[in-house]
């Protein structure tokens, strides 16, 4: 018994050593999935004043680009508002009898909400890059919802506390997204494959579809997680491969990612009904 | 001896972190040169500290920063890893006539040819953890990245020691 101790005792570092990286690789496993919740991440609450602060002192620099992005962002939607004033002002079906027309319930249409968040940690530049927000379960974010900036799909919310949020990138390695091309409607799967945070892969395009470059590519909304027709990129150059049944679509993504400043956390009030009927009738939600 | 892991330790622990989440995780070389400054902790630790305390000490810095940067493990694993083989190198580097004991790893004191090979090597097992941790396998294009990066974190360390650890503190 006694060699036993004495032998503990003389390799101690290296036993040591082999508990702390098995409790690293545990971790790793456990914890590095673009989803699930890990304890200690950058949503909790110090760690989280610690990223305010930064942001607090980096947001000054690029203060102009915002300027312009959320300038931009308002033409657009004073444009689109334009739009559906004169609409309203020309269309006369509300004077209409109402026995000839059932109005349509205009809360039931759009079942999207929409979550205005800082982006106060990011990064671009890693194999797997993650976002942290200044919005939290207090501002009615929950994990698994989309995330999207004013020109396009930015992630999925990862983990939440009170005031804070991690978001997984678009650009991790894990992250698929559903997407389909505007023009003609196929669909597909957006995923990034490392490197230039400017590029990501669409695949599973079928052979037969006639593709152009510079073809739309957005959501495809068949999930709960983000709202169909958001913009993801277009289409940079198609390759065939001789042995794939698939194109290899290269997709310039419309979110400049080292850019991001504000983004909007998408609340789908109609997903839990929508996905408790798809699991109870055997389909697994296309994520 | 009974000052080896004083106030100035936990004071370099603070700040070499604050560096790197604060300054250091934005600044990248070309989009694939990083600087883990942090481990520069573990590099200026005295030459006698204790096996054991040094691998956990390893163990909370990684883990510091890899709450910061949402990369649960991959930064503990690999300062594990420098800490475990801190020990080994400086063997290997041995002077002729041994370690004093007030020797630190002090480039004014120990001079250029030992500082730097002690601290590439332990840049590089560092790296390499780091960059093959994250993909979880070997790929080509992190040699660059590795060659990159070792270079940077080198140079950094490097500078460090010339600004602030200074002739006169080295000798005392």
């Amino acid at each position: 018994m006694r060699n036993l101790f004495a032998f503990i005792y003389r390799f101690r570092a290296f036993l040591v050593f082999v508990l702390l990286e098995a409790l690293c690789i545990f971790l790793i496993v456990r914890y590095n999935t673009y989803q699930g919740a890990a304890f200690f991440n950058s949503a909790s609450t110090y760690v989280g004043r610690v990223l305010e602060f930064q942001s607090g002192i980096t947001e000054y620099f690029n203060l102009a680009t915002v300027n312009t992005t959320l300038a931009d962002e308002n033409a657009r939607l004073r444009q689109e508002v334009m739009q559906y004033k004169l609409a309203g002002i020309t269309d006369s079906v509300a004077r209409m009898d109402t026995t000839l027309l059932v109005t349509t319930d205009s809360a039931k249409v759009i079942p999207y909400k929409l979550h205005a968040g800082k982006v106060i940690n990011n990064s671009v530049r890693r194999n797997n890059n993650y976002l942290t927000l200044s919005i939290g379960s207090a501002n009615g974010v929950q994990p698994g919802m989309g995330v999207i900036a004013s020109n396009g799909v930015v992630g999925r919310v990862k983990t939440v506390s009170e005031n804070y949020a991690t978001v997984t990138s678009l650009l991790h390695s894990q992250l698929l997204i559903s997407a389909k091309i505007k023009r003609n409607n196929t669909f597909g799967t957006i995923k990034w494959q490392g490197g230039n945070y400017r590029t990501a892969i669409l695949d599973y395009i079928p052979l037969h579809v006639q593709l152009t470059k510079g073809d739309t590519v957005v959501t495809s909304g068949y999930n709960t997680v983000f709202p169909e027709g958001i913009m993801i990129g277009t289409i940079n150059s198609v390759s065939k491969e001789p042995d794939k049944s698939f194109y290899t679509i290269d997709v310039k993504l419309a979110v400049d990612f080292a850019q991001l400043a504000y983004v909007y956390v998408v609340e789908n009030t109609l997903k839990a009904e929508r996905d408790t009927l798809e699991q109870t009738s055997g389909i697994l939600p296309n994520e | 001896m009974n000052s080896v892991f004083g106030i100035r330790h936990i004071v370099q622990f603070v700040l070499f972190i604050a560096l790197q989440i604060l300054l250091f995780d934005s600044l990248v070389l070309f989009g694939t040169g990083f600087c883990f400054i942090y481990i520069s902790f573990l590099l200026f630790l005295p030459i006698h500290i204790n096996k054991v305390l040094l691998l956990f000490l390893g163990f909370v810095a990684g883990f510091t920063v890899d709450i910061f940067y949402d990369t649960m493990g991959i930064h503990a694993a690999a300062s594990v890893l420098l800490a475990f083989m801190r020990p080994h190198i400086l063997n290997l580097l041995t002077p002729r006539d041994g370690y004093e004991t007030s020797d630190s790893a002090n480039l004014h004191k120990m001079g250029w040819n030992w500082f730097l090979t002690y601290s590439l090597l332990l840049i590089a097992i560092h790296h390499t953890a780091v960059f093959m941790l994250e993909i979880f396998g070997f790929d080509w294009r992190i040699l660059l990245n590795l060659l990159l990066s070792t270079m940077f974190t080198g140079v950094v360390v490097v500078i460090l020691q010339l600004l602030f650890f200074s002739v006169k503190r080295a000798s005392r």
